[in-house]
């Protein structure tokens, strides 16, 4: 009972100096629930969604695919299906759905009024019958081949009014038409534009032939399942068609979502977690610290008789409402977190409702038990510490006990797993296959991060040494204070730096990895790209038959060539067995555009008639030599009997692995209504003549927003600005671990500055003025920033540079350390710690002398 | 003695002698109304040049909220304090923290060394702080004076108590302050170490012609002083030139049983 009085009082009496460890378990918890409650959200809003606009049964073309949008591919069903639907047993009633996806709408002025968020533009079919999920609010219904309606939410953001006109670009072909009405939906829509029309003009403009449709909707009559409704349908139909209750349709879009909301979340809990073990240094710091204050404390309690388990028990009791009370207000936390992260991702285009805010008893019991569980386990140490203290204590001086021995033992150990790790990453670098090599890298990472961290505080004293007679030495007298300030305690300034040495060592490594990506795929883009102009869509919409002719009305090139890809070919090798692989059909133009180098054949004379090419790895996989003939049964033609004219290199990052072949030897096999659009158009200009050529492209494929046209130039900066975002978010992520080491950094001064109130006093006293107090103390918190900056960035360029060695075997194979980005951590890093020391100097300065003095 | 002036403001003793600090009807209240403690009521002191004066007085006399107030450590509630001829009640902290740094020396009862630097660079650090070359002839000479020479390299937590304060009457000296303030300074010494300490501070204001204050009660202390100031309720209530520890005794016993009475 005592035992918990004591804790209970000491945690009252000191929660001041828990603050910023309360902060850090709160930021982390908060991370963590925030992650859980934004996907939870996320999922029950897509639920919501599927439920309430899939049918009871739905019966849609068989071969449907994820890449048919991309390829242009528009499947349909006869219409016939509609009468006979309607006649089984058990059918309330069956809509005929004319929708696609392959569609472009454009405003007035030319730009598209898609979503920017990857969510998709559908053009469908305004049937009046069966809209449970959306009800026209403004305007009325689509009538005939030039009225549309839009959802209200595109119009809002994409300010679209009635009477407004819109061209849509389809497959088919493209169209105007005039707004003539405003669509709400009744569920949260998380970001799709949706564009409606009667059905004959969706059957027509959208699927291209007039009675066909893309899916039909039916509704079971009461008293009928949807799967009893599914086998009569079945019964009906045959087994041409497929066919889907409301819960496998909903299961099945949801997979899709899920999937990728699975990988945010784990993404997220991963960088949280990163956050949980920079937490644990500071609470690791904050009770050391408390221990060594209460030394004498403690020690009267054991001579008056409190054994080494309650001394023990009452530090970690502490820990206990520590962790109790931060993961509380993480919680909390979390749950604000997440409509801070729904209202981000609103404005980025992804709408969620707070409505639907869902926090699952789940959410809660991870936060605390992550939350409570950590912080005891990092106080475990400094509560054995404190229940070893002797009862002599009670009688020395108290001061602060020196901790000047890192400990022989440590530093072997540490030294040990260090070299450990480096040897791993020695042994990643030239490693010959890219699986064994990352198993090495992972290997090497986490024990050389684990091995700065044991050795830390000896790294600590010789690099504090260092920087001091480079920085510190101009500052004088009040550097060298600083500097011996920083080294008194060489396991807490090594905690502390550590903490900010994971954050930026992932920075530095992933900054080191990025722009090697950049500058391998800028030097490969130079040495074997010999077209000047790429087309792509970065919407994923096709490369219709408009846009190609388009491409090649521009002036001044002197070819322009299509690449397409022909999904799921059947590939017979010669040993007999089978694969399946994709094939890249382009025109011969091609090899050309982008001179893929050989280790066998001739690339040219795989456009021949009749022949193709493999990459490296599927020939040494499958035996396969040039020369061979392959058979290839193509999924929606013919079976054609390809000889292989050339052997591909592996190491390129431009097509890798692609298995190339003519367009016109495709053509013999597929028949052409079946053939997929381009997904990339490559063209070159005439000597001379790039500038107008590049502008010719520009003005011809102004009408197309859904495609890009890129010059080299372009096409290097577009990279080098999507890796950048890639990187900026993956920073935005660490950002959270590199606070809470901030927050390790501004503790460790506080109470360091707590520790030496005697001292901060005295020297007062003896005249250094307040001006000189905040700037010992600011030296003090820099070089410590700059201790974890150093090893951080050390340590990650390590890695960074280890991981493009290895990935040189996948085209990574330029390096580039990005010195801009290392420089500005490390001088950010010295502002950091400027920063961290604001309040602890200002405190320090303000201190009373006399009351300072007279402190125990 | 209501108005507690002490000394004639020309000096008790030398009359020739300068005066190296004064305090002038200096009053040091806490709080306010009901709960006010006076802790100095309406003080006059002169502190000579050149000599080594003690103030002694009972626990709660205001002993050493005087040696505070004149040392620029402690603020007043009214009167005026002088370092020479400057006025320093009513300076600025950077002034007076630069008055400290200059002009000033200090000895605390314990904990008066940084325990990271090592001993000379303790000695050194007022005048470091400062931006000053410490005078080496003269530095030498003070760290002989207290035979330290062999200890100069020795962090405080390898030096005794004893040493640990000759470290501190070294800094103190080390600059040539106009004038050093010794708070209980051999308070935590036994009684050979006490002695050593007060040896070298006599020896200072004898060889060295410095000036030092000290605060303390204990009797023996006090006999190496040139002349004690008895405090008690804030107020100067007595004097003594050329003490020694046995009259030191005899007067406080004399207050003692003054006090009792009244």
């Amino acid at each position: 009972m005592t035992v918990l009085k004591t804790s209970l009082r000491n945690f009252v009496a000191h929660k001041g100096r828990m603050a910023l460890s309360a902060i850090a378990v709160l930021l982390s918890v908060a991370f963590v629930c925030g992650t859980l409650v934004f996907t939870d959200t996320t999922n029950a809003t897509f639920d919501k969604l599927f439920a309430s606009t899939a049918s009871d049964v739905s019966v849609s073309p068989k071969g449907v695919s994820d890449k048919d949008t991309r390829q242009g591919r528009v499947r349909t069903l006869p219409g016939s299906e509609l009468a006979q639907l309607k006649r089984i047993d058990g059918v309330k009633s069956v809509t005929g759905d004319a929708t696609s996806q392959s569609v472009t709408v454009v405003n007035s002025k030319g730009d598209s009024i898609g979503p920017s968020s990857g969510a998709p533009t559908v053009g469908t079919n305004w049937d009046t019958t069966e809209h449970r999920s959306v009800k026209i609010t403004s305007g009325h219904s689509p009538r005939g081949p030039t009225e549309v309606m839009v959802d209200a939410d595109t119009a809002d953001t994409k300010k679209l009014k009635l009477g407004d006109s819109l061209r849509i670009i389809a497959v088919p072909g493209e169209f105007r038409a005039k707004i003539v009405g405003i669509a709400t939906f009744q569920v949260t829509n998380p970001g799709a534009t949706l564009v409606y029309m009667d059905t004959a003009t969706a059957q027509r403009k959208l699927l291209g032939k007039p009675g066909v449709y893309s899916n039909y909707a039916l509704t079971a009559q009461p008293g009928v399942s949807n799967d009893q409704l599914k086998k009569s349908v079945v019964a009906e139909l045959g087994t041409g068609v497929k066919v889907q209750t409301k819960a496998e349709a909903s299961k099945e879009a949801e997979s899709d979502i899920g999937s990728f909301l699975d990988v945010m979340k784990y993404a997220m809990l991963g960088f949280a977690g990163i956050a949980v073990l920079v937490g644990i240094f500071l609470i690791v710091n904050t009770f050391s610290m408390l221990v060594a204050q209460r030394t004498r404390e403690i020690g009267l309690m054991r001579a008056i008789g409190s054994s080494r388990k309650q001394i023990n028990r009452s530090v970690l009791l502490e820990a206990l409402l520590l962790g109790i009370v931060g993961s509380i207000l993480g919680v909390l936390g979390g749950v604000g977190l997440a409509v801070g992260l729904m209202k981000i991702m609103g404005n980025a285009g992804l709408h969620l409702s707070t409505d639907q805010l869902t926090v699952k008893p789940a959410t809660p019991i991870v936060g605390l038990t992550i939350g409570i569980v950590v912080t005891v386990i990092a106080a475990y140490i400094p509560a054995r510490r404190a229940g070893k203290i002797s009862p002599m204590a009670a009688l020395r001086d108290a001061g602060t006990p020196a901790d000047t021995k890192a400990g022989r033992i440590r530093g072997a150990i540490g030294t040990l797993l260090t070299a450990g790790g480096a040897a791993a990453l020695v042994v990643a670098g030239n490693a010959d296959k890219a699986v064994d090599g990352s198993m090495f890298l992972g290997l090497g990472v986490v024990l050389t991060l684990i091995g700065f961290i044991v050795i830390g505080p000896l790294l600590a004293g010789l690099v504090v040494r260092a920087l001091a007679t480079v920085v510190l030495r101009m500052f004088g007298p009040v550097g060298r204070l600083a500097e011996r300030n920083a080294l008194r305690n060489p396991r807490r300034t090594g905690a502390t730096g550590a903490a900010l040495m994971i954050g930026l060592a992932l920075v530095a490594c992933l900054s080191v990895v990025g722009s090697s990506m950049v500058a391998s795929a800028s030097d490969e883009l130079d040495k074997s790209v010999g077209a000047d102009f790429i087309i792509q869509s970065d919407t994923g919409q096709p490369i219709t038959q408009q846009i190609e002719q388009a491409t090649h009305r521009a002036k001044g090139l002197t070819h322009v060539s299509d690449r397409k890809e022909i999904e799921g070919a059947k590939i017979t090798l010669p040993d007999g067995r089978t694969a399946t692989e994709d094939l890249a059909a382009a025109d011969p133009t091609y090899a050309d555009d982008l001179r893929t180098p050989v280790v066998s054949g001739d690339l040219a004379a795989a456009y021949g008639k009749d022949a193709m090419s493999v990459p490296e790895g599927f020939a040494k996989k499958h035996k396969v030599k040039e020369g061979d003939t392959l058979t290839v049964a193509f999924k929606e033609g013919r079976t054609a009997k390809l000889k292989v004219a050339a052997i591909t290199a592996d190491d390129t990052s431009l097509d890798k692995g692609a298995l190339y072949t003519n367009i016109t030897t495709v053509e013999r096999y597929v028949p052409a209504n079946l053939i997929p659009a381009d997904i990339m158009l490559l063209a070159q200009a005439k000597d001379g003549q790039e500038a107008v050529a590049y502008k010719s492209l520009k003005a011809e494929l102004h009408l197309y927003p859904s495609v890009k046209v890129r010059d080299q130039t372009d096409y290097k900066k577009e990279m080098k600005n999507q890796i950048g975002q890639l990187l900026n978010l993956v920073y935005g992520l660490l950002a959270l671990a590199i606070i809470v080491a901030i927050l390790g950094v501004v503790n460790t001064l506080a109470l360091s500055v707590v520790e030496r109130t005697r001292e901060i006093g005295l020297m007062r006293a003896i005249g250094l003025s307040r001006r000189q107090m905040r700037r010992m103390i600011r030296l003090e918190s820099v070089v410590i920033a700059l201790f974890g900056a150093l090893l951080g960035l050390g340590l990650g360029m390590g890695w960074g540079a280890t991981a493009q060695k290895l990935l040189a075997l996948e085209g990574l194979k330029t390096l580039e350390i990005p010195w801009p980005t290392i420089i500005t951590v490390f001088i950010g890093s010295a502002v950091v710690g400027l920063i961290a020391a604001l309040i602890p100097a200002f405190r320090a300065a303000r201190m009373n002398i006399l009351n300072a003095i007279a402190t125990d | 003695m209501t108005t507690a002036v002490s000394i004639p403001k020309t000096g008790g003793s030398g009359g020739h002698t300068a005066v190296a600090a004064r305090a002038r009807q200096v009053v040091k209240a806490y709080g306010s109304g009901e709960t006010r403690v006076v802790a100095l009521d309406h003080v006059d002191v002169d502190i000579a040049r050149g000599r080594f004066t003690a103030i002694m007085g009972p626990s709660g006399s205001g002993k050493s909220t005087l040696m505070h107030c004149l040392a620029g450590l402690d603020t007043v509630s009214s009167g005026q304090i002088f370092i020479d001829e400057t006025e320093i009640t009513g300076l600025k902290d950077k002034k007076l923290t630069q008055l400290r740094r200059d002009r000033v020396g200090f000895i605390f009862q314990a904990f008066n060394l940084l325990p990271t630097l090592n001993a000379i660079e303790n000695i050194t650090l007022p005048m470091d702080i400062a931006g000053r070359k410490p005078d080496r002839a003269w530095l030498d000479r003070v760290v002989q004076t207290v035979g330290l020479a062999d200890r100069l390299k020795h962090r405080p937590n390898q030096l005794s108590g004893g040493q640990q304060q000759r470290v501190a009457v070294a800094r103190a000296l080390a600059a040539r302050p106009e004038i050093i303030f010794g708070d209980e300074p051999t308070g935590n010494l036994d009684s050979r170490a006490g002695a050593e300490v007060l040896g070298f501070l006599k020896r200072s204001v004898d060889e060295l012609g410095q000036t030092i204050v000290m605060v303390t009660h204990d009797p023996v202390a006090a006999s190496y002083a040139d002349r004690v100031l008895y405090l008690a309720d804030g107020r100067i209530v007595d004097e003594m030139h050329s003490p020694t520890a046995e009259l030191v005794l005899e007067r406080m016993k004399s207050f003692d049983a003054r006090g009792r009475v009244s």
